[in-house]
Formats: structure tokens, C-alpha cells, sequence
């Protein structure tokens, strides 16, 4: 090989180099210096937010980012840029790359669920007594929506930011017509009621059994209303006979009770919410107050109502477990670890979560404040009352970073499982079979994190 | 006709096409050296400016060869989510993820399962792809218009096309209707073992303009001589077909044979857009599992051993095929063969 000019090789390299430091450059700022009043004084610095796009209301969305920001422009002085992401997988390869390189985001907005798999890359800030002053004091939360922040009460990284429990919604008129004076406070019950409202195309439930999500939640709900707590220590009891029960009853519905409507095999949740917007359906499992602006509008407006789901698991006479009404369910914010503006990314989050923004937050989007004063203040509403005594009755899912796993796992039974509930039939070993290999994939996933 | 006649008809072909691509080779062959013996080593050969290769190798070297060596000394890491923060200094466990990919993954069911439905899909877009092909070869008129509903499938985003089929699959939804009024109750479409058969079906719907692509580009190589020369000893429509025409389409189909089935066996969007995560069993092809190994359970280290694994099966297909067919160069005119 022959260089012909050093000068055209002194370029190469040059420019070589300009693309490594391109890859590697990030801004090397030091902590914001915090006066003695508590203001963090944040002038000509930017914080960056990520958090999750609210596909239903983008433009609401965007307002509210221009309207927060401006705030803790006129607060700090600092500007806040918010970047979003589509859906769990993008922020997740997001963390990743974060976590890795220890640059991105200082900010970051996480599903309850993920928080624990978040936690597990030790890449987050767990906070310090004084660092939960800066966000205005742990007692300015929820107590139940602290109940995912983190393994235990000293080690927590999430703050809490809404809630969204899961209730069920159900039609007035349909349930006056069987002659049901007031909602199913038991899984049986809610099947009884069901089946006098199953008749002429009309379905007594609603539910997608093809959601990516809805079937564990059932499954997990009904198996800690019986008192198996899933996972217990480091060991998983996805094969205790609760859950067989709790897949029994679930799949039941349809090939059972005959009180879903078959072609809810193909459903997500929203095509749920349809069927129940048409008035074809006496109850709508599984949602959250984010299906309130889709009601409102549709046939069933004024005709619905939402309730609690049924805390007494199937086949017992009374509840294990009053509290697990719902999964605790909501966002989180965490700071990441690499940030280097802490007290500022403390700071917006004081900002985001003071009673005012969070009852703003609530008016716009629906989601129910994390705020305890705000939460309070809201159960006045008597159509937000059934939401409200939700949030207070969540119950989180385990803190563990196998969740992930164990979720899957238990979904992935339900996957399996379409083919022969669409036939009319699942066959008892079947099932059995595909609980115990979750069972034992979500059991090495455990002995993971326990070693983790 | 007599097999005698198709034979002399299959020779007189076979001749027109070598002198035709001889003719064709020589051409390119002098084009760049002048008149001069193209083995002789030449001025330009001797002095030539190799370092302006530099920007290309090391573009290459960041892109590729870096996370490929990257990826292979993950799959040797025990990294997870809760190793990934110092992930350089997670726990070495050697051939481990292998060996967990190997026994007790379903990976090599995953591949079966890639493999089966890549040929299978394969199979049936080659015939689709040279039919449509050479319906379109002579000028008629719409001409232009078929040709360009014919890659309509082909321009569309992965994504697009399967949401569009995703929905037509539903149960209840327009297939399951349109069969309904023929009287097949088709069944389940996006779970259970027919699911193998819904993405073999939709990777056809999509990807066989690629090879009525390729299939035409060969087609435009073919001389005029030729089809007078076939025309004039006679050769009716399938002896020209198969004698004059299918050799010229040899190179461009073979690419296309190999490019379609890497493309099938990375395909990614597809079955995830079509069936989600976690994937009925029967369609837990190697990219999802790669996938949810490493994004929905965080096995990071294992989900690499896996990749490497699949950079394997498709390196030997590949491997094969740059040995059979020495791709042409230059200055070595009609290397194939």
C-alpha cells in the first residue's frame, strides 16, 4: 500500500477521530449549585425528559409539556426538552443505551411494572432522605403508590407520578333489565350476573383474550384474592392450585359460561371497549379511566357506570386479599444515576407532582393524581369514586427483576391456550403442562435475580 | 414435437447465448485496460491508491467488524439487567450461553422453524415471480401500470402490510367472512399451528415481487438475436422458455434465491407485527426469540449467543453460494463458471 500524500492521511485521521468523539460527546456539566431558600437555580441548563406518548391525546400532550416547561423556566431558570417514546420497547432500548454509554436522559417517566427490571440495573437513583425532601417529602404521596418504588421502604427510586387502576365499567340498563339491583362483588357472582345478561347478541363480559397484557392481570388478581401471593421469598407458586383455578375460570367465561363473546379470542382490550361502547355488553373488565373520553362519546354515554372488580376469588365465599381490587398501576419517574443535575431533575419533579399540576393532569388526560392531597380532593366525584377506591385498593405486583419473566410466562399460557379455547375446549393436562414450564422458566428467572 | 428437434433447438440456443455473452464479456473486459493483456500487471495496478480504501475500512470496521467481535464476547458473558450497568466486567462463562442455547432453549426449534417457512416461501414466490415476469416481457399496452401494481406488495413497509393482514385475520374478520360464504370454516388464522401458514402466506404476499424483480432484470439481458435466433429454428413459447431463456435468468434468480431467503430468515417485523410477544409456539421464529430472549427477559449475553448462532446458518448458505457462483469482476472476464 502506497500513502501518496501525508496531507490526505493527516485528513483521515483527522476526520476519524472527529466521528469518535462525535460518538462519545455529551455535555460535562457540573451539579446546579441550590441556594439557601431550596430554589434550584438551573439557568441556561436543559433537563431532558423521556416519557411515554399519549397516543390519545397528542395534542394535549404537547400543550401540557409547552405549559410545564414554561413553569420551571419562570421556577429555575432551566428549560425542560421532552422526548417521547411509542411504546415499552422503545424506552426500554432507550435505558439500555443509556445505561451502557451513562449518558441520555436525566429524567425518565416508567410503567409500575417495569419499575422493578428499571431498579435491577442499579442505573437509577435510589432516594436519600434529604432526596425525597427535594421532591417535597415522601408524605405528599399516595401511600399505596408507593407500594412499587422500590424493594423496600429504605431502597426506593421510583416516584410516583399517576395512577391508573384497573376497574370494570358496566352498562345501568342492562343490568336493571336481568334485574341486578348492584354490580358483582365476587368473580362467581360477576359470572351469575353475566350469564342473565347473555342473550339475542348481547354479551354479559367483555374481554380480549389476544391482549398483550389483560389475561395476567386476571390471572394475578384472582390467584392473590385466594392468598397466593405468586411469588413468595425466591420461590414462584405458578404452579399452587390457585391459578390452575384462576385460568380455569378465566378461559370458563367463554367455554363454559358461554358469557363472552367468541370472537373475543382475537380481542385486545380495545376492541373490548368497542363491544361495550355498542351496548353489547353488560360489564367491561379491565379498564382504566383512560376509556372515559371513548364512553362518553359512544352509544353507552350516560348508561355506564364503573365499579370495583370482584375481590373474592373464584369459588371462596370471602376475599384473602381485600386490596388487590387492582394491580398498582401508573407511572413512575425515576433520575437517572449518570445525570448530572440531580437537584434540578428533583426540582421538576416537585414541580410535576404539587397538587395543582397533578388535578391539571387529571382533568386532561384522566389518570388519577399520585398526589395524596389531590387523590383526596377528587373522591367527591362521585363518577371518579369506584377509581379513587381503586387506587386505594391496589395492590402492587412482586418487586422483583424476574417480573418481566414471570408475566410472560403467565401470558404465554393464555397465547397457547387460544387455539383450544377457540375450539370450545381447553384440556385440563394441557393447561397443566403449560403453567409448569412458566413455572419453571419463571423459577430460573428467579434464582437470577435472587443472585443478581 | 420430437425430442430430436427440442434438442437441436436446445443446442442452437445454448450456442447463441455463449457467443452472446462472450461478446458481451469482451466488451467489458477491454474497457478498462485499453487494448493491453488484462493479466499483465499493469502501470496502473502497480501504483495503485490504496489508501484511498482507508475511509470505506474503517466505516466497515466501526460498523461491522466492531459489534460483530462485541457480539460474539457477549454471548460469552453471563449479562443480564442486572449485569448490564458494568457490562464489561460481568461474569465470563465461556461457551455457557451456547450450551444453554443449544439443551435447553427452543432455539433449535426456532430454527427449524425459520428454515422451513423461509424455503417454503421461497418455493412459491420463485414460479410466482418468473410468471409474473414473463407476463410482462412484451410491450402490451397497460404495460406500464401492471408492472407497477406488481411491486406495490414490494414498496410497502414491512410494518404496513402486516397490520393490513393482521386485521384481515381476525377472527370474524373479512378472510374468516369471504371463506364463510364459500362454506370453509377456516379456523384460528393468528394462533395455533395455522399460524405457521398464515406468515408463510402473507412472506409470499410480500415478497414475491422481489423476485419477478430480479426475474425481469434478467429477462432485459436477454439479446434480441437470440429470440430471433430461437424464433427463426423454430422453438415454440416452453422449448424457448426453458433452453433460451431460463439460462440467462440462472445468475439473477440464484441472487435472488439467496438474498430472499437471508431476508426471510432475519425477517423480524413481520411475525412480530402479525402474531405479538410472546409468539404462538408454532411461529416462535429465530428473530423473535432473539428478541424476547433479550428484551423481554433481559438476556443479554444469552440472546447474543443466539444471534451468533443464526449468523452461522446464514453464513453457510452464503458461504456455498459465493463458492458456486464466483461473482463476475472486470478484470476477469466470464469468471462465472
Amino acid at each position: 500500500m502506497r500513502f501518496k500524500s501525508s496531507s490526505g492521511l493527516a485528513a483521515i485521521v483527522t476526520a476519524a477521530a472527529l466521528v469518535l468523539t462525535g460518538c462519545g460527546g455529551g455535555s460535562g456539566s457540573t451539579d446546579t449549585p441550590t441556594s439557601a431558600d431550596g430554589k434550584v437555580d438551573g439557568t441556561g441548563k436543559t433537563l431532558n425528559v423521556l416519557v411515554g406518548v399519549l397516543s390519545q391525546y397528542p395534542e394535549q400532550q404537547k400543550q401540557w409539556q409547552s405549559d410545564i416547561a414554561a413553569k420551571f423556566k419562570a421556577e429555575t431558570g432551566a428549560d425542560v426538552k421532552f422526548e417521547t417514546f411509542a411504546s415499552a420497547n422503545d424506552e426500554l432500548t432507550r435505558i439500555q443505551t443509556s445505561v451502557v454509554s451513562g449518558q441520555g436522559p436525566d429524567v425518565y417517566g416508567l410503567g409500575t411494572t417495569f419499575t422493578p427490571t428499571a431498579f435491577a440495573t442499579k442505573a437509577f437513583v435510589t432516594l436519600s432522605e434529604d432526596d425525597w425532601k427535594k421532591v417535597g417529602g415522601k408524605d405528599r404521596f399516595n401511600k399505596a403508590a408507593l407500594g412499587i418504588s422500590g424493594p423496600d421502604e429504605e431502597h426506593q427510586a421510583g416516584i410516583p407520578f399517576v395512577s391508573r387502576p384497573f376497574v370494570m365499567a358496566y352498562n345501568k340498563e342492562l343490568l336493571a333489565a336481568a334485574g341486578i339491583e348492584k354490580p358483582a362483588t365476587t368473580w362467581d357472582e360477576l359470572a351469575e350476573q353475566a350469564k342473565k345478561m347473555t342473550k339475542d347478541g348481547t354479551f354479559g363480559l367483555a374481554t380480549g383474550y389476544k391482549d398483550n397484557f389483560d389475561p395476567w392481570k386476571f390471572i394475578w388478581a384472582m390467584s392473590v384474592q385466594a392468598g397466593n401471593p405468586i411469588v413468595d421469598g425466591d420461590e414462584l407458586k405458578l404452579d399452587d392450585p390457585t391459578v390452575k383455578k384462576a385460568y380455569e375460570t378465566y378461559f370458563g367465561w367463554l367455554t363454559e359460561d358461554k358469557i363472552v363473546d367468541p370472537a373475543s379470542v382475537g380481542w385486545s382490550n380495545s376492541n373490548a371497549v368497542a363491544a361495550f361502547a355498542s351496548g353489547k355488553a353488560g360489564y367491561l373488565m379491565m379498564t382504566t379511566s383512560s376509556s372515559l373520553p371513548t364512553l362518553e362519546q359512544s352509544a353507552v354515554a350516560g348508561k355506564y357506570e364503573y365499579a370495583l372488580m370482584p375481590t373474592t376469588a373464584p369459588g371462596e365465599s370471602s376475599s384473602k386479599n381485600e386490596d388487590a381490587a387492582s394491580i398498582l398501576s401508573g407511572d413512575n419517574l425515576v433520575v437517572a444515576d449518570y445525570s448530572k443535575q440531580k437537584d434540578l431533575a428533583f426540582a421538576y419533579i416537585k414541580l410535576i407532582t404539587s397538587k395543582e399540576e397533578q388535578l391539571n393532569y387529571q382533568k386532561i388526560f384522566g389518570d388519577l393524581p399520585a398526589n395524596a392531597e389531590a387523590l383526596e380532593s377528587l373522591s367527591g366525584d362521585a363518577k371518579l369514586k369506584p377509581i379513587t377506591d381503586a387506587a386505594a385498593k391496589s395492590k402492587a405486583t412482586p418487586f422483583t427483576g424476574a417480573w418481566g419473566d414471570i408475566q410472560l410466562g403467565l401470558l404465554n399460557v393464555t397465547v397457547q391456550s387460544v387455539p383450544d379455547l377457540a375450539a370450545g375446549k381447553v384440556d385440563s393436562s394441557d393447561l397443566e403442562a403449560r403453567i409448569k414450564d412458566s413455572q419453571s422458566k419463571g423459577q430460573a428467572s428467579l434464582d437470577r435475580a435472587s443472585k443478581g | 414435437m420430437s425430442t430430436d428437434a427440442s434438442n437441436e433447438v436446445r443446442l442452437a440456443a445454448e450456442s447463441a447465448a455463449s457467443r452472446a455473452a462472450h461478446s458481451a464479456a469482451d466488451t467489458a473486459g477491454q474497457e478498462p485496460s485499453g487494448q493491453k493483456s488484462p493479466r499483465r500487471k499493469g502501470l496502473s495496478e502497480r501504483n495503485r491508491p490504496l489508501w484511498m480504501l482507508i475511509p470505506g475500512g474503517a466505516l466497515m470496521i466501526i460498523i461491522i467488524v466492531l459489534p460483530l467481535l462485541l457480539g460474539i464476547f457477549m454471548s460469552t458473558l453471563n449479562l443480564d439487567q442486572y449485569t448490564l450497568r458494568r457490562w464489561i466486567s460481568s461474569p465470563f462463562i465461556g461457551v455457557g450461553n451456547f450450551v444453554e442455547a443449544l439443551t435447553s432453549s427452543p432455539l433449535l426449534h426456532a430454527t427449524w422453524l425459520s428454515v422451513s417457512y423461509s424455503l417454503l416461501a421461497m418455493v412459491v414466490t420463485l414460479p410466482l415471480g418468473i410468471a409474473a415476469a414473463v407476463a410482462t416481457q412484451n410491450a402490451f399496452k397497460g404495460r406500464a401500470v401492471i408492472r407497477s401494481i406488481f411491486l406495490i406488495p414490494y414498496v410497502l413497509p414491512s410494518f404496513v402490510v402486516a397490520t393490513v393482514w393482521r386485521t384481515m385475520f381476525q377472527p370474524d374478520g373479512i378472510v374468516d367472512k369471504a371463506l364463510g360464504t364459500i362454506g370453509i370454516e377456516a379456523g384460528l388464522w393468528l394462533n395455533g399451528p395455522q399460524t405457521f401458514w398464515t406468515l408463510v402466506l402473507v412472506q409470499i404476499w410480500a415478497s414475491w415481487p422481489f423476485i419477478y424483480l430480479l426475474a425481469l432484470s434478467g429477462l432485459q439481458s436477454v439479446d434480441h438475436e437470440v429470440h430471433e435466433a430461437s424464433a427463426l429454428d423454430g422453438a415454440l413459447w416452453w422449448n424457448k422458455l426453458r433452453y433460451v431463456i431460463f439460462p440467462y435468468l440462472k445468475g439473477p434468480l440464484s441472487l435472488a434465491f439467496l438474498i430472499g431467503m437471508l431476508h426471510h430468515i432475519n425477517n423480524f417485523t413481520l411475525p412480530y407485527v402479525l402474531f405479538g410477544v410472546p409468539a404462538p409456539a408454532d411461529v416462535e421464529v429465530l428473530p423473535i426469540l432473539t428478541y424476547v430472549t433479550s428484551f423481554q427477559s433481559f438476556r443479554f449475553g444469552l440472546s447474543a449467543a443466539m444471534a451468533f448462532v443464526s449468523l452461522v446458518l446464514i453464513a453457510i448458505p452464503l458461504f456455498v453460494y459465493l463458492r458456486a457462483v464466483k461473482l463476475d469482476d472486470a478484470e476477469s472476464p466470464g469468471a462465472k463458471k
